[in-house]
């Protein structure tokens, strides 16, 4: 089972949810999830664009009320 | 034979053109894309050790807004693109020689060492090249 770590990122404006995603990225296992809460709307398409570049995997989009919560599988 | 490398000429003291060169920095070296920065001319003053970050930056409207509104510090931004992808500043030699400063006369943990005008155009022609 994956294990799954917030980054409470709202507030933070672009690129700074995208760089605290990819930081603790660097900090967990393949396989394990971050989930960001972010209120930067770039953050909604950069995200699963970087994903997709780089080759890790974006599970889901939710939105809230005033923020959205992006999930991030890492899978290399 | 082009690559996908991103050479920067950063030559400005304006902060929205050193809040847009951090920004491209760092979002490209996380995004597996080799970075390769010079900065020279009066962006240099605004790399100054020991200087307090913010008051160095000249700028607009824009600017009054990204330091009220607290945007990540370009400083921070261009160190993080350092530690999380593959980057490298440099600063150029020939404003270095010409106020006298060394490398340890700026930003600490930022700059590689420093780097002329000829190496950086040639490396240049192998990727996409942008000025601020």
């Amino acid at each position: 089972m994956s294990n799954r770590t917030q980054i409470d990122a709202r507030g933070a404006f672009c690129p700074g949810p995208l760089m605290e995603v990819i930081a603790a990225l660097k900090l967990i296992e393949i396989g394990d999830e971050i989930e960001v809460l972010s209120t930067d709307q770039g953050t909604l398409k950069d995200l699963p664009e970087w994903c997709a570049k780089v080759g890790h995997e974006h599970v889901e989009t939710t939105q809230h009320d005033g923020y959205a919560s992006l999930v991030v599988r890492k899978a290399k | 034979m082009s690559n996908n490398s991103l050479y920067i000429l950063l030559i400005s003291p304006e902060h929205e053109k050193i809040q847009m060169a951090a920004m491209i920095a760092s979002v490209a070296a996380v995004s597996e894309r080799k970075v390769t920065m010079l900065v020279s001319m009066n962006a240099l003053f605004c790399f100054e050790r020991d200087l307090p970050l913010q008051p160095s930056y000249q700028g607009g409207r824009m600017s009054d807004v990204m330091k009220d509104r607290k945007v990540p510090d370009a400083i921070g931004l261009f160190k993080m693109g350092k530690e999380l992808g593959e980057m490298e500043v440099y600063a150029c030699s020939m404003a270095l020689d010409v106020l006298g400063w060394e490398i340890s006369n700026l930003t600490e943990d930022l700059f590689d060492e420093p780097l002329g005008l000829t190496k950086f155009l040639n490396d240049a022609e192998q990727g996409q090249l942008v000025t601020l």
